[in-house]
C-alpha cells in the first residue's frame, strides 16, 4: 500500500508540494495527471524516497519516511520499478546488459540472470533484440526496455513518470496496455502524465495535481 | 560473490569504456611514479656519497704530556663507547716519535733527551647513513674525558656537509610529496569527468536500488586498475633506465647505480594510495 499523510515538501527555490493526502491500495492502477511543473515528479520522488518530506509521512509497504534509515532506502527501491520519460538506459551496454542490471545489484547468478532477462524481454515484446544497443532501438522499444528493467526484479509497485512523454500516440497506447497487463497480475501501477486525452478512456482512478496540491483523489 | 565478480568485471570493462580518461589517469600515475622512482634511486645512491665523505672525516685527539700510554689506552676505550664513533686508533708516544722521524727525518730525542710527543688517537666516525650526523656532541664528549688535551677536527665543515645533504633530501621529499598531491588531483578530476559522463548510469543504479557502495565500487576499482597499470609501466621504465645506465657506466667508471628493487613495492603502495584516494574523493563528492 502507498500512503501519503499530510505531506509537504519545498525546494530551495520555493516550489514543491503542500499537504498531500493520498492512499493507493495494493493492485490499484492510478493515474496522476497535471500540467508540467505541477509537482508530479516531486510526488514520485517522494515515493521512492529520492527526497524525504519536510512534514507529514510517506508509507510504502513496510517502509515509512519517518523511520527509514538512509542505508535502507536501496532496499525499498528494490520493491519499486521505476519507468521514466528519460529511460536512463546505458548507451555502452546492450539491451540484455541494461535489463540485467537490477539483478546484478541484488546479486543473482549468471544463469538466473539469463533466464529472467529472457522472460522479461518476452513479456514486453523485445525478444530477439538482446544484442542491440539503446541507440539502435526506437523510442517505444527503449521505453519497453525501461519497463523490462523495472519488471525484472518482480516489484510490488511500478512508478511511471511520464512514460509516454517521448512516444507517439499509438506507441503510448500500447505502453499503457502493457502496464495494464502487468497490473492485472497484481502489481500496483502509479503513472504520472500530463496527457489527459491518453488516459481518460482507460477507466482507472485519476488523481489530479495542480500547483503542488491534489485537487481530487 | 556474484556481486563482487560483477563489480570486478565492471571495473575492468570501464577501462575500455572510458579509454580517454583512463589514458590520462594512467599517464599521470606513470609520470608521477617514474619521477618519484628517479628521486628514490637518486636518494639511495647519494647515501653512498655521504658515506664516502664520512669515511674521510677524521678527529685527532691529543692527550696531555703526563698521560701514559696505558692511561691513553683507557681513554681510547671510553672514546670507543661514544655514540657515532666507528673506529679508534691509538698512537702511543713511541709510535708518534716514529711518525715524526719518518716525516721530518730527525730524531727529536737526540736533542732533548726525552720524547716530548704526546700519545694521541685517531677517531673515525660511523659511515652508514641513517640521518643527520651531529659532530659537535661527539667532540664535546671526547673533550670531557680525563687526560684529553686538544681535539683537532673539521667539525664546522662536517656539519655544513651534513646539513646541506639533509636539506637536499628534504627538498627531494618535498618534490615527491608535491608530485603525489598533483597526481591525486589529476586522478580525482579525471574520474570526476568520467563520473559526470556517467550521470545516467548513476541515476539508473540509484533508481533500481543500488547502494552507494555498489555504485562507488566500479569507479574505485577502475582507479585501482589505473594505478596498477601506471606502476607496471613506471617500473618497466625505471628498470630499463637503470639497466641501460649501468651498462654505460660500467664501460666508463667503477661506479654503478645500485637499486634495492624492493622499493618498487613502495611505488605500488603509493600508486594504490593515490588511485584509491583520488577515485574515492571524486565519487564521494558526487554521491553526497
Amino acid at each position: 500500500m502507498i500512503q501519503l499523510e499530510n505531506v509537504s515538501y519545498t525546494y530551495r527555490k520555493g516550489f514543491g508540494l503542500a499537504n498531500i493526502d493520498l492512499t493507493i491500495n495494493e493492485g490499484d492502477f492510478v493515474f496522476l495527471i497535471g500540467p508540467t511543473g505541477s509537482g508530479k515528479t516531486t510526488l514520485l520522488s517522494l515515493l521512492y524516497m529520492d527526497i524525504l518530506p519536510d512534514s507529514g509521512r510517506v508509507t510504502i509497504g513496510d517502509f515509512n519516511s519517518d523511520s527509514i534509515k538512509k542505508r535502507k532506502i536501496p532496499t525499498l527501491r528494490r520493491t519499486i520499478g521505476m519507468v521514466s520519460q528519460n529511460y536512463y538506459l546505458l548507451d555502452d551496454r546492450n539491451l540484455f546488459e541494461n535489463v540485467a542490471l537490477p539483478l546484478h545489484v541484488i546479486g543473482h547468478s549468471q544463469n538466473e540472470i539469463a533466464e529472467t532477462v529472457e522472460a522479461a524481454l518476452e513479456e514486453v515484446g523485445l525478444s530477439g533484440l538482446e544484442e542491440h544497443y539503446p541507440q539502435e532501438l526506437s523510442g517505444g522499444e527503449q521505453q519497453r526496455a525501461c519497463l523490462a528493467r523495472a519488471l525484472i526484479k518482480d516489484p510490488d509497485i511500478i512508478l511511471a513518470d511520464e512514460p509516454t512523454g517521448n512516444l507517439d500516440p499509438v506507441t503510448s497506447f500500447d505502453l499503457i496496455k502493457l502496464l495494464e497487463e502487468i497490473n492485472s497480475e497484481g502489481t500496483t501501477v502509479f503513472m504520472a502524465s500530463h496527457n489527459y486525452s491518453l488516459i481518460k478512456s482507460r477507466n482507472h482512478r485519476i488523481v489530479e495535481i495542480h500547483g503542488g496540491k491534489l485537487r481530487s483523489s | 560473490m556474484n556481486k563482487f565478480l560483477f563489480l570486478l568485471s565492471e571495473g575492468l570493462k570501464n577501462l575500455w569504456r572510458h579509454k580517454l580518461t583512463v589514458f590520462t589517469a594512467v599517464f599521470s600515475v606513470f609520470l608521477s611514479l617514474s619521477t618519484i622512482g628517479v628521486l628514490f634511486i637518486a636518494e639511495q645512491n647519494t647515501h653512498k656519497l655521504i658515506e664516502y665523505m664520512r669515511s674521510k672525516y677524521k678527529i685527532e685527539v691529543f692527550f696531555k704530556d703526563t698521560v701514559t700510554n696505558e692511561q691513553a689506552g683507557q681513554a681510547v676505550e671510553k672514546i670507543k663507547m661514544i655514540q657515532g664513533v666507528y673506529t679508534t686508533t691509538l698512537i702511543p708516544k713511541e709510535e708518534a716519535l716514529k711518525v715524526y722521524k719518518s716525516q721530518f727525518g730527525d730524531d727529536i730525542t737526540e736533542f732533548l733527551d726525552y720524547n716530548p710527543l704526546p700519545a694521541s688517537c685517531v677517531v673515525n666516525i660511523k659511515r652508514k647513513y641513517d640521518g643527520y650526523l651531529q659532530i659537535t656532541p661527539i667532540i664535546e664528549q671526547i673533550r670531557k674525558i680525563d687526560g684529553v688535551d686538544t681535539v683537532n677536527h673539521q667539525g664546522r665543515l662536517i656539519s655544513r656537509i651534513e646539513k646541506f645533504y639533509e636539506q637536499g633530501l628534504l627538498g627531494l621529499s618535498g618534490v615527491a610529496f608535491a608530485i603525489i598531491l598533483v597526481t591525486v588531483m589529476i586522478i580525482s578530476n579525471t574520474i570526476k569527468l568520467t563520473i559526470y559522463a556517467n550521470k545516467d548510469l548513476i541515476k539508473a543504479l540509484r533508481i533500481i536500488g543500488a547502494t552507494n557502495t555498489f555504485i562507488r565500487m566500479p569507479f574505485i576499482l577502475e582507479g585501482v586498475f589505473q594505478g596498477i597499470i601506471g606502476t607496471i609501466l613506471a617500473s618497466g621504465l625505471l628498470y630499463g633506465a637503470v639497466y641501460g645506465a649501468n651498462e654505460v657506466l660500467r664501460q666508463l667508471t667503477a661506479f654503478t647505480i645500485n637499486v634495492q628493487w624492493l622499493f618498487l613495492s613502495w611505488l605500488f603502495l603509493i600508486a594504490m594510495v593515490i588511485s584509491l584516494f583520488g577515485s574515492s574523493r571524486a565519487i564521494s563528492k558526487f554521491l553526497k
